[in-house]
């Protein structure tokens, strides 16, 4: 009898551990950033506050559910430079996808996912990555519709090795008309090879929409970072019937190492420049009509606690009209269990 | 008498032989807990290389990040940024040691 109830107690014991271990570590995130955007464009002001939340739930070391909504506010004047503020609010998923990680090689996505089209969407676009507040004029080549794909998408790191690493993303998109949910029938890919010794990446992606008559979009990418100094390369060009582009980004830190936490060690500088070359404009591909040089600075400011301040001004030249176009943003990236518990 | 004498005789010579054991155990265990010191140290500056080579691509190291949160974080890292199996491991040691 005494017997049998220690191997119960014992059991019982071990039950909880491991209840409390999978608890432990299986914990849900919710992450993301809030962020607050004015802009002056041409002379029209704007202010822009966001809620981005990412969900992510993990479902063993093998499944992943993760979420990310944008909830946005544009407030303007009616007649844009004059007339009442009058502001309307915008709900979207960016992504909804289950993951299943079969190995370091392979992981198959289902569900809404952010389309892999050269390196911007996917990598630099969140409100708390992004150096400047504006997006790349390129950005709706290759991501038509809505910039995600509701569909499945397999990716992964083909080969391994010390020196360089093989990246790949392949996928289909079906047609989605659903309000806010919209994607575009298409299928792709992206291949790129990095270097992490060198912090070198090259790649290229290829889109082939499959409908309004079917269209291809190209692509090519090159991120440079090198190891020892604080600085950031990034480049992309895009070619598409409606046009073909490129820009090129540069970011300095001001410190001897990207962890400094200085005063000045928290400053970043960042410039752009782009170029796009119209081409024949395609229904819903939210390109320029015309050709379109803009050069943009802008400097960042690291503050504790996950609190960022972005300046920056851009000078656009059109054959439609020359602007001005000044930014100011304060953004607060936030991560928390999404259950409450220890923080052990 | 010379049951007593006896007990007492056989537990001062159990003391002594486990003495005798217990010492190089905890000469070992301590060296090991050392070893282990150095190398959870090793592979938490070994993860902090791979989070500036892959996750530090794109963004900072968040500024603090508790072991609940860790394995959410670094599952999310692993799709996007597509990191092996590895290098989660070993960025898991450098951001929630």
């Amino acid at each position: 009898m005494s017997l049998s109830k220690n191997i119960c107690g014992i059991g019982l014991l071990f039950l909880c551990s491991a209840s409390a271990l999978f608890g432990q570590s299986d914990t849900p995130i919710l992450s993301g950033a809030v962020q607050f955007l004015g802009t002056s464009n041409a002379g029209a002001h704007f202010y822009q506050p966001v809620i981005v939340p990412v969900l992510a739930v993990p479902l063993g070391d093998h499944f992943f559910i993760e979420s990310r909504a944008e909830i946005q506010g544009f407030i303007a004047r009616d007649n844009g430079t004059t007339g009442p503020y009058s502001g309307q609010f915008i709900a979207t998923f960016d992504y909804a996808q289950l993951d299943y990680i079969a190995n370091s090689h392979l992981t198959i996505s289902a569900g809404r996912f952010l389309t892999p089209f050269n390196i911007y969407n996917e990598r630099y676009n969140a409100p708390w990555i992004r150096n400047l507040p504006d997006a790349a004029i390129t950005f709706p080549i290759g991501t038509r519709t809505s910039g995600s794909s509701n569909g499945a998408m397999l990716r992964g790191v083909a080969v391994a090795r010390k020196k360089f690493e093989v990246n790949y993303t392949a996928y289909f998109s079906a047609l989605t008309t659903v309000e806010n949910l919209g994607s575009g029938r298409a299928a792709g890919g992206r291949a790129g090879i990095f270097f992490p010794e060198k912090g070198f990446e090259i790649g290229a992606s290829y889109q082939r929409f499959l409908q309004n008559g079917n269209s291809n979009a190209s692509g090519f990418y090159a991120v440079w970072q090198p190891p020892s100094v604080p600085l950031d390369i990034r480049s992309e060009f895009a070619n598409s019937p409606s046009g073909r582009g490129y820009w090129l980004e540069s970011a300095y830190r001001f410190a001897k190492d990207r962890r400094n936490t200085s005063g000045i060690g928290r400053l970043q500088a960042v410039a752009r420049m782009q170029q796009f070359f119209a081409g024949t404009p395609q229904a819903g591909d939210s390109l320029p009509t015309a050709d379109t040089n803009r050069f943009d600075c802008g400097l960042n400011y690291y503050l504790p606690h996950e609190v960022r301040l972005t300046g920056s001004y851009g000078r656009q030249f059109s054959s439609l009209g020359n602007a001005n176009i000044w930014n100011f943003q304060i953004t607060y990236r936030f991560l928390f269990p999404a259950w409450p518990g220890g923080s052990r | 008498m010379k049951t007593r004498a006896l007990t007492a005789a056989m537990i001062v010579l159990s003391a002594c032989c486990l003495k005798g054991v217990a010492f190089p155990q905890n000469t070992a265990s301590t060296q090991r807990a050392t070893t282990g010191a150095r190398s959870a140290a090793q592979q938490a500056k070994e993860g902090e290389r791979r989070f500036q080579a892959n996750c530090g691509r794109c963004h900072n190291a968040p500024e603090s990040i508790s072991p609940r949160e860790a394995k959410a974080v670094l599952q999310h890292m692993r799709v996007r940024a597509m990191l092996s199996a590895e290098d989660e491991q070993l960025i898991l040691k450098f951001l929630a040691p």
